[in-house]
């Protein structure tokens, strides 16, 4: 029996390396998918190098008045804030923030939605009810004004505007999850794998989750661009990320007041904001097509 | 695939430059209002040369239009045009002028008499005489049916002695209770329009102007009172208020001539009205005193030198240069600039890093060891404030931990003494009282210094109550300097009162505080037309 | 069918239930005491005792919570704690705004977003289906007040050609209503796009080609049509959307809606406001989404049939 199942794992795994490595040939193809994974590969390494680059306290955080609010120059190209700080290294620095903010939300989001989702799948009757009427419960309050009551509620910081983020994720993810695991629910291997008597929660991970991994690529990529909007979207309305964190969102909001006199300090931020929702989405829809099995050719 | 992100980048910076290229063009063609079938609008009113509606944009929207139960400002604005106190606070030198009282006098240490203008009618035509000066005042002192209440506690009761005569029984003498009476929440209102069974009988004024519509979130309207008893009638037909909390676009409303006056224009965006010839930016001392305050009563700030170290290490001029551009003056004392015996010439803790450092020491602390906790609200200027004062005690080498709430929780969490240092701002026009005692007495709700010292609160009742002059100048600065040596706060500056309106404006009466009295203010379009 | 309708309009009693517990609780919990944006600063420590034994605030939640919910189903939301209006008056008062604001919005979205998503499918994986996304991506990648302001910028206060904010006029309509639209315009292009896509390869479209229909004939008549399911899905899917964009734009704006509403009573704790609003916002959301199903239903004769097999 246990060779049986190892037979059907190694051809899942053939089968799933033949995939993955097709898909990757179709992503490939798509020209703006494959300039979004570049550019999200540079501010990766960026995010993660920021400290190599810059010191906190002397080129992040330190305020230099006589340097105030000067425009773009080769000193500083991106110019300097109203409180004389360097904009260009606020904003390269500040990418980690925006990102961990964007990924965090979405993976607590992907954790709680795939539970929940596949949960409500499996089993169906009562936990599909509940999971699927608490979804609607939350999809029919407005996101945003969810989030900022969630904010209020757990105070001004990283984790909490995470947590509220993660919140209109984990929906979108739960009814995805619960859509592909009715599908698959009933189809043969599944219930071979039942009939061999595995535990639910090892046939959930083996292969229920890895069958519905497409859509939830695709939507994984859009949530976190759409989560860094609404980060954003939080610090305009003032409980976003606190202060002196050089995240984008917040440096757009402080920046907004100036957005007349000094342009600068709401263009670069919004710009990053911009190019890095752009290229998640630009990657999202190539992921999308080249893992929409109707499209192959 | 460059070529794309090429075009992309272009393609928004041209659109960011031609958002940004600003000023010249946008304020050639907009003198009255050309572009929009609004309203407002450069239509003349029944007023040859005039126009007929004023438009103010203000930053947030009223509450409250029943003066009794408020004191926001944004309401005392409105409630200056439709009603009128017994006497009237001059915006110069301080000085109080007959309004519904012509003259009044303490005839001995408890009583003050008002004489009171025997013309004098409201808006529905009724008569204001003596009964709705006691009828106005009874009401004001049952906390039930006001919440200013507490303002009048000195006061025991309001009598009617003729017709067109009043008296007020103190239970002492207060310096303070003229001001109290000119505050706009005590405006006269009309018995009759009370007892009348009328829904709101609070609209009911002797003022210049009606109340007209309020549609919540869009604007309050407020119609011209033709049958004005006085010989200064107002003179716009209809003057409106907008809120429009977006700063930068209150002020493309006012270039852009949707409205005629802008409430707190952001400093940045001044060069951009000055610029526009149809526009005048007017600057004046304000009397809106910024700080940073300290929790006294608990760890680590119960140290008054860890106090003082503090205040050494802050950089007032720079803050101001860098917050405010230079619309602010820096204080030592913590009396609003502009209130009488306001005086600044104590030693103080000025910016001085070495001083501080030894405070520091000599408090018992080493570099590195403190990290206190620093309560904002969300906003300008506070949050531009905060990362600075954090890089100053940084240079001390204090860490400091900003945490940002809305207003209301701010306050809350203040007066719970949850907080440890707080930015805040206090705006007092000319009572010393709602200084010394509302900030530093025992146990007073807004005291969020949590300060508490019997010498102060001696010192505050005897400021308030002493009759001499000169005594009482020199009482009220020995307690600034006690005040400013026990450091329960680092006094910041007095931002300077900014607003910018249409060139044509004419009879606006301003305060440094903010507390403007619109009724005489049009829009003059004679000039513009010839 | 009138069945279907009857549950669902049933199931929205427990939403309004759960959806009012935890936004009441949670602007219960968030501190700040509704008594401080109501009396002046300076009111003492006794007013502010005595306001808040009168307005209930120091009963248990518990009990403040059933005493909401009892006004609640008698019809009465409460007044505001700031303005003292009436709640349900002043929501109803900002609905039809948002509503214009919304609609207008979808409708922009969908003038530039469906023959966008037309173009690019025909075109897929070309440069002009990479730029056509790129184009129809950058209202969705761009926050949206940041967007809003650069559009009052550039087209109310440098070119005067529209008023900034108000609201008295088509013509004020236009700059948020956009700013929104842009906002939406990615989805739809997005699944106009791949829906056509799947539509361009199914069978009838190739029969209907074989049959001689002219190019233009096959895309807009058979092809458009059939797409027309998913795209109306998902137009119908981003009310939250719409909601979500249009509170920001309000913001910006000074557009008197419900986002606008929310967003100030929340910064004063005007937890009736808050809470009354959001109520009705979900019970707003539930009937767009409700009609949304339908008229899916009447489009999709499948679901028609499956929906009066059940009833």
């Amino acid at each position: 029996m246990n060779e049986t199942m190892k037979a059907t794992e190694n051809l899942q795994e053939y089968k799933g390396r033949s995939l993955a490595q097709e898909t990757w040939h179709r992503l490939l193809k798509n020209k703006g998918a494959v300039v979004g994974m570049i550019f999200m590969v540079l501010l990766l390494l960026l995010a993660v190098s920021g400290d190599l680059i810059y010191d906190w306290d002397t080129q992040i955080d330190y305020m230099e008045m006589g340097v105030a609010r000067q425009a773009p120059s080769m000193e500083h190209p991106f110019g300097t804030d109203q409180l004389g700080r360097d904009v260009l290294a606020r904003v390269l620095y500040g990418s980690r923030y925006s990102l961990i903010i964007g990924v965090g939300s979405v993976v607590l989001g992907l954790i709680v939605g795939l539970i929940t989702g596949s949960l409500a799948g499996f089993y169906g009757g009562g936990w599909d009810q509940l999971v699927m009427r608490a979804n609607d419960i939350l999809y029919s309050v407005p996101n945003i004004m969810l989030a900022v009551v969630i904010v209020q509620l757990l105070g001004t910081s990283i984790l909490s505007l995470v947590i509220a983020l993660s919140i209109s994720s984990a929906t979108s993810f739960a009814k995805i999850t619960r859509a592909s695991v009715m599908t698959i629910r009933d189809q043969e291997y599944v219930e071979s794998a039942y009939a061999m008597g595995l535990p639910t929660w090892k046939i959930i991970l083996r292969h229920i989750i890895p069958n519905c991994l497409s859509p939830i690529i695709v939507q994984v990529t859009l949530s976190i661009g759409s989560n860094i909007i609404s980060a954003s979207s939080l610090s305009f309305l003032g409980v976003g990320v606190p202060i002196p964190t050089p995240e984008w969102g917040t440096m757009l909001a402080e920046g907004r007041q100036f957005i007349r006199s000094e342009p600068w300090m709401c263009i670069f931020p919004g710009l990053a904001i911009m190019l890095t929702v752009l290229a998640l989405n630009l990657m999202g829809d190539g992921l999308r097509d080249a893992l929409d099995p109707k499209l192959k050719r | 695939m460059k070529r794309i992100l090429a075009m992309l980048l272009t393609l928004v910076m041209v659109f960011a430059l031609v958002a940004c290229s600003s000023g010249n063009n946008g304020g050639t063609n907009n003198g009255g209002s050309s572009n929009n079938g609004g309203s407002t609008g450069g239509e003349e009113g029944s007023t040859p040369g005039v126009q007929g509606t004023l438009t103010i944009g203000i930053a947030s929207d009223i509450n409250e239009l029943d003066p009794q139960q408020q004191n926001d400002q944004i309401n005392n604005n409105c409630i200056a045009l439709t009603h009128q106190t017994l006497v009237f606070l001059a915006n110069e030198n301080n000085d109080y002028l007959p309004s519904l009282a012509e003259s009044w006098e303490w005839t001995d240490d408890t009583h003050l008499v008002f004489h009171l203008v025997e013309n004098a009618t409201f808006s529905d035509g009724t008569p204001f005489n003596a009964d709705d000066v006691v009828f106005t005042y009874e009401k004001a002192m049952d906390p039930d049916r006001s919440v200013v209440a507490a303002t009048l506690s000195l006061v025991e009761s309001v009598e009617k002695i003729d017709e067109y005569t009043v008296q007020f029984v103190t239970s002492s003498y207060s310096n303070e209770l003229l001001a109290v009476l000119a505050g706009y929440p005590l405006v006269i209102l009309s018995e009759d329009a009370y007892n009348s069974g009328m829904e709101n009988p609070h609209y009911v004024g002797t003022g210049r102007y009606i109340f007209d519509e309020w549609v919540p979130g869009q604007y309050v309207r407020f119609v011209k009172n033709e049958n004005y008893w006085g010989d200064d009638p107002g003179v716009s037909d209809v003057i409106e208020f907008r809120p429009i909390i977006e700063a930068a676009s209150r002020v493309a409303a006012l270039q852009s001539g949707d409205i005629d006056v802008c409430i707190d224009p952001p400093i940045n965006e001044l060069s951009f009205l000055e610029e526009d010839e149809d526009i005048t930016v007017h600057n004046q001392a304000g009397t809106r005193l910024f700080y940073l305050g300290f929790n006294c009563e608990s760890e680590p700030f119960n140290n008054q030198t860890l106090r003082q170290a503090i205040a050494c290490a802050i950089n007032r001029q720079e803050i101001i240069d860098g917050v405010l551009d230079g619309y602010g003056q820096a204080q030592t004392t913590v009396v609003n600039r502009g209130v009488w015996s306001f005086y600044d010439d104590m030693e103080g803790f000025d910016y001085d890093v070495e001083r501080a450092k030894e405070l520091l020491a000599e408090a018992g602390y080493s570099e590195g060891e403190l990290t206190v906790t620093l309560y904002i609200s969300n906003g300008s200027p506070y949050t531009s404030i905060a990362p600075m004062i954090m890089q100053y005690l940084g240079e001390i080498g204090v860490g400091v931990d900003i945490q940002q709430f809305d207003e209301a929780t701010l306050k809350t969490q203040c007066q719970d003494g949850n907080q440890q240092m707080f930015l805040w701002r206090w705006n007092v026009i000319d009572r010393l009282d709602e200084i010394y005692t509302e900030l530093f007495s025992t146990d007073y709700a807004t005291n969020y210094h949590q300060y508490s010292d019997p010498y102060v609160d001696d010192m505050a009742k005897q400021v308030l109550t002493e009759k001499d002059r000169d005594t009482r100048e020199q009482l009220s600065i020995e307690l600034q300097e006690y005040l400013v040596e026990a450091c329960p706060q680092v006094p910041l500056y007095t931002a300077d009162l900014v607003i910018a309106y249409d060139k044509n404006l004419k009879g606006e009466y301003l305060f440094g505080g903010g507390n403007h009295n619109w009724s005489w203010a049009y829009i003059d379009l004679s000039g513009s037309e010839a | 069918m009138i069945r279907y309708v009857l549950k669902r309009l049933l199931f929205m009693i427990p939403t309004i239930l759960i959806t009012s517990f935890l936004i009441y609780f949670a602007m219960d919990l968030a501190g700040g005491d509704p008594v401080n944006t109501i009396l002046p600063e300076n009111a003492t420590t006794e007013q502010k005792e005595a306001l808040r034994e009168e307005m209930g605030l120091n009963d248990p939640f518990l009990i403040r919570y059933a005493r909401y919910m009892g006004g609640l189903v008698t019809g009465d939301m409460g007044e505001s704690y700031v303005t003292g209006l009436d709640v349900f008056d002043r929501f109803m008062q900002c609905l039809p705004m948002t509503l214009a604001l919304g609609g207008t919005a979808l409708i922009l979205a969908c003038i530039i977003s469906i023959p966008l998503g037309i173009y690019t499918a025909l075109n897929q994986n070309s440069w002009k289906d990479t730029t056509g996304m790129v184009f129809a991506l950058f209202g969705v990648s761009m926050p949206n007040f940041w967007l809003g302001l650069m559009l009052m910028l550039v087209f109310a206060v440098n070119l005067n050609w529209l008023p900034s904010q108000g609201a008295e006029g088509p013509k004020y309509l236009i700059l948020p209503a956009l700013t929104v639209g842009l906002g939406l315009a990615a989805l739809i292009t997005r699944t106009t796009r791949s829906s056509m896509l799947d539509v361009i390869r199914a069978d009838y479209m190739t029969t209907a080609k074989a049959k001689g229909a002219s190019r233009r004939r096959v895309i807009y008549y058979h092809g458009l049509k059939n797409a027309m399911i998913p795209i109306v899905t998902a137009i119908g899917m981003q009310f939250s959307l719409v909601m979500t964009g249009s509170a920001l734009a309000e913001v910006v704006f000074s557009w008197p809606g419900i986002g606008r509403l929310v967003f100030e009573s929340i910064d004063k704790r005007d937890v009736p406001t808050v809470t009354g609003s959001i109520i009705l916002c979900c019970i707003l959301m539930s009937i767009i989404n409700l009609l949304v199903d339908l008229i899916y239903a009447f489009l999709d004769p499948r679901i028609k049939a499956q929906y009066s097999n059940k009833g």
